[in-house]
Parts: C-alpha cells; sequence; structure tokens
C-alpha cells in the first residue's frame, strides 16, 4: 500500500548510493493494477460485492448504480477553488481563495491554495488537495537538491518540466492537479500551467478551478503589461473576490501574493464576503 | 478540436494549425504552436491531447537528433514517419498516446517535399494533402476541388488561406488565429500567423 514514509526513504536512500536521475525524482510507489485505467477500476470495485446481491439484472446494475458507486466511493474529491496567476513588467502576482467543498459541504474556509515550492517559486493547488500538495512538496525537494548540486537556482521552466514529467508518467492513475508554477527567475517573471493529464503551458496569465470563468473575465478586462504594482494587486484581488460572488464552491479568505526579484511575498489575506461590500461601498463613493 | 491541414506543392511544402490551446470550454492560451520543428527541414504538427503531443513529440524530436549524432547523417522524412508510426502503434495496445501527427519535409536527395498523415491508432499514409481534427470535414472538400500538382508558393498561400477561412466560418468553436509555416529547400520558415476574420463580407472578391 502506499504510504508516504516508503517513498521519502527510498529518495533518501538514492541520493545516496544512486545518482541516476531517474529513480532519484520518481515517486513509482503507488501499487495500482497493472491495466489501463487503475484508478477508474478501483472506483468500479467499491462496494460491488453487495450491489450484486441487490440487483441480479447485470445491465441495469451497470446503468443504475453507476453514481451510487461513485459516492460510495472511497476515494472522492475536494473540488471547487479559484486561483489565478499573472505576470507583468514588475513581477508576478498569485491570488487566490480558501475553500474546500466535498460535494454541498463546505469541507474547510482556510485551505492554503499556495505551496511555496522555494523562495522565488510558487505553487498554486487546484483539483485533489492531497495530490497537489504531495507533488508540490516533492517538487520543493528536488528543487532544493538542484540547487545544492549545480550551485545555481533552477528555472522555473525546468521546475514546471520536472512537475509535467512527473504528473505524465501517472496520467491514468485519477489524480487531479490543477497546479501552476509562478516565479520570477534570471528570464524574468515566468508562470506555468501544470495539469494531470500532462500538459504544461506557459503564458502571461491563468486561472484556474471552477471559478475560474468569473475570475477570466475581470481579469482579462483590466490587465495589462505595464500595470503598476498597486493595480496588478488590486485587479488580483478584485477577479478572485468576483469569482467567490459568483461561484458558490470559491469563497473563505482572498490571500494575494505577489513574486519579484527579491522573492515571494504575501501581501494580503482579506474575508472574500467582507471585501465585496468594502469595494461597493467603495463605488459608492465614488459616485 | 484543433485543426491542422498541410499540402505539397512545388518543392515546397505547406502546413497550417490553429493556434489555440484550452480545456473543456475555455481557451487557455491563443498562441500555442503545434507545428513543432524536428530538424531543420522537417515539421511534425501535432493535435489531441496536450500533454500527448508534448512528450510524444519530444520522444521523436530527440530520437532524431541522436541518429543524427550516432550516424552523422539526416534522415529522410519517409523514415521519420515510419519510426514515428511504429512508436504510435507499440504503445497503442499499452500505454497509447492520443496525438494525431501531420509530418511535413524537404528531403535534399529528392529535392522534393513530402507530407504525411499519421494516426493515433498507429496508421500512416504519404498524402499529397490532408488535414486532422474538425478542419478535416470542411477542407478535405476544398483540397479536393483545387489543389493540383506543382502549385506555385503564392498559388499554395492562396489555397491555403482559402482553407483556413472556410474554418474560420464554419467551425462553431471559435479559430480565428493560424500559424502557416513552410519547408522548402532553405529549411523552415514561418510564412504567417494570420487572424482570420471572416465578418468582412465578400472578403474573397477584395482580395481580387
Amino acid at each position: 500500500m502506499f504510504t508516504l514514509g516508503s517513498v521519502l526513504d527510498n529518495d533518501f536512500k538514492s541520493t545516496i548510493e544512486d545518482f541516476s536521475f531517474e529513480t532519484e525524482f520518481s515517486t513509482n510507489q503507488l501499487m495500482l493494477p497493472n491495466i489501463e485505467k487503475p484508478f477508474e477500476f478501483a472506483q468500479s470495485i467499491i462496494g460491488l460485492e453487495k450491489d450484486l446481491q441487490e440487483n441480479e439484472n447485470q445491465l441495469m446494475f451497470h446503468q443504475q448504480k453507476k453514481e451510487e458507486r461513485k459516492e460510495r466511493a472511497l476515494i472522492k474529491g475536494y473540488k471547487g477553488t479559484t486561483t489565478l496567476a499573472f505576470i507583468y513588467e514588475k513581477g508576478t502576482v498569485v491570488a487566490v481563495d480558501s475553500r474546500a467543498t466535498s460535494g454541498q459541504y463546505i469541507a474547510s474556509q482556510s485551505v492554503q491554495k499556495v505551496v511555496p515550492v522555494n523562495e522565488y517559486m510558487l505553487g498554486t493547488l487546484a483539483g485533489g488537495a492531497a495530490d497537489c500538495q504531495f507533488f508540490l512538496a516533492h517538487l520543493g525537494r528536488i528543487c532544493n537538491l538542484y540547487e545544492l548540486r549545480n550551485n545555481e537556482k533552477i528555472s522555473v521552466a525546468a521546475a514546471s518540466k520536472l512537475l509535467n514529467n512527473i504528473l505524465y508518467s501517472y496520467r491514468n492513475y485519477g489524480l487531479s492537479v490543477g497546479s501552476m508554477i509562478c516565479g520570477y527567475d534570471t528570464r524574468g517573471p515566468q508562470l506555468y500551467y501544470i495539469d494531470s493529464d500532462g500538459s504544461r503551458l506557459k503564458n502571461s496569465l491563468f486561472s484556474v478551478g471552477s471559478g475560474s470563468p468569473f475570475a477570466y473575465g475581470v481579469l482579462d478586462a483590466g490587465y495589462r503589461w505595464d500595470l503598476s504594482k498597486e493595480e496588478a494587486l488590486d485587479l488580483g484581488r478584485r477577479a478572485i473576490c468576483a469569482a467567490t460572488f459568483k461561484d458558490s464552491y470559491s469563497g473563505g479568505t482572498v490571500k494575494v501574493y505577489h513574486i519579484d526579484e527579491n522573492g515571494w511575498v504575501k501581501i494580503s489575506d482579506d474575508d472574500a464576503s467582507e471585501l465585496w461590500y468594502r469595494y461597493e461601498e467603495k463605488e459608492k463613493k465614488k459616485k | 478540436m484543433d485543426s491542422l491541414v498541410g499540402f505539397v506543392g512545388k518543392n515546397y511544402v505547406l502546413m497550417a494549425g490553429d493556434t489555440n490551446a484550452g480545456r473543456s470550454i475555455m481557451r487557455l492560451k491563443d498562441d500555442f504552436d503545434k507545428l513543432v520543428q524536428v530538424d531543420s527541414h522537417k515539421i511534425l504538427a501535432k493535435s489531441g491531447e496536450i500533454g500527448d503531443g508534448n512528450q510524444f513529440c519530444n520522444l521523436i524530436i530527440r530520437n532524431v537528433s541522436l541518429y543524427r549524432i550516432n550516424n552523422e547523417t539526416e534522415l529522410t522524412t519517409k523514415s521519420v514517419a515510419h519510426y514515428t508510426r511504429r512508436q504510435l502503434a507499440t504503445a497503442i495496445r499499452k500505454n497509447p498516446y492520443s496525438v494525431n501527427l501531420l509530418l511535413g519535409g524537404y528531403d535534399k536527395k529528392d529535392q522534393m517535399g513530402s507530407l504525411y498523415y499519421l494516426d493515433y491508432l498507429g496508421s500512416s499514409k504519404k498524402i499529397n494533402y490532408g488535414a486532422h481534427g474538425y478542419a478535416a470535414l470542411f477542407v478535405g472538400s476544398i483540397l479536393d476541388r483545387f489543389w493540383k500538382e506543382d502549385l506555385d508558393f503564392e498559388e499554395g498561400l492562396e489555397l491555403m488561406k482559402k482553407c483556413l477561412r472556410e474554418v474560420e466560418k464554419r467551425l462553431i468553436i471559435g479559430t480565428r488565429c493560424f500559424v502557416i509555416k513552410m519547408i522548402n529547400s532553405d529549411g523552415i520558415s514561418v510564412v504567417e500567423k494570420v487572424m482570420i476574420n471572416s465578418e468582412k463580407k465578400n472578403e474573397i472578391e477584395e482580395e481580387n
């Protein structure tokens, strides 16, 4: 059975004895059946015996019970989020909400959706919380090792490519990762979108999560390369606020980070609903 | 949702692809180049899943480079097509790559361009003109009607724009931005990064 401990042991052993790139950076300890879509198979067998006893008509079983089996499946995901990031002249802005939902239930209003990879790189979390947290923390370990070995800071492009290759090797295992790697390196501010399907895209702005269409609306309307720092932070904050207002799966607090050549800094942490009414009052005062 | 179009002309190959990269209904990036360079005279146009496309094309490009380093000779387009097909075919029943490809290349030895149509199932065919994705539905008939052997570069470019205009006009999913690349004896060149706007009425007549 997969355990975090066994993965870490393997990493440490191999760093001392074996300098091979593959074994050291691999996390291939998941023990799932050797078939095409092991995760879907695993989900499908949960509750199988009980259902077979209840319903002998196999065809109806497959059609009707599929939803029920999915609900009873032990592997559930905490989905629903809004994260965004964009690069501009002076650096990178990252803004996230902090709500985690499990179906109709709000599991938490204070989730940390930004994971620091190192002092000048942040990773955002969307999709499966456990998957993102583990792989981003693992990426942090790899980047640290790279710096120690090569005596230079790893570039954002290289870090995102490492994560991309790892996630690609797990592409049919049912992982759910929609992460953005945001940072500032020798090439300036950089932003990559990494997916559990194996995609890796480079662009100047991204938004990921169930509330991303709403965030894109505000973001696209206000984005320019030559924003001032205040304007950029305000844009990120307003976009997440708009998404939390419209999307029921996003909410909690709005956290804004800024990355420049000195590293990343957490700028603000505001309650989403309060923020919305604060903006409304500002508009009223203007009029 | 990706559109790729390609055809062979007089001593050149013209290829075009849309520049959208998206996830479900959202466009994440509108300058995503799907026509990757394999070596100085070959382009692999990829469509399908982004991750599979990236990794598979990287595999092909690196192995072609390795061959060149080991054997000090460039591979022909036909060889690359065969190698690519073999990789797709061996993977299909174990670890399938969901990529459809168009391989275009110019061989100095034969002094002519060639185009190969490759499928995720491991099929491969040398073609004069072809397309992948939804574009294939619209563009297939245009190319059947208007393509002929030994098209000049100007005629070829006009034919390509005709195809892309049709894709933009009829495909309900917005695909306005395309990149057109050409391979000839001088190598690969980006002809145009074009944004088609067929809202202008009688556009074809205006240009004529």
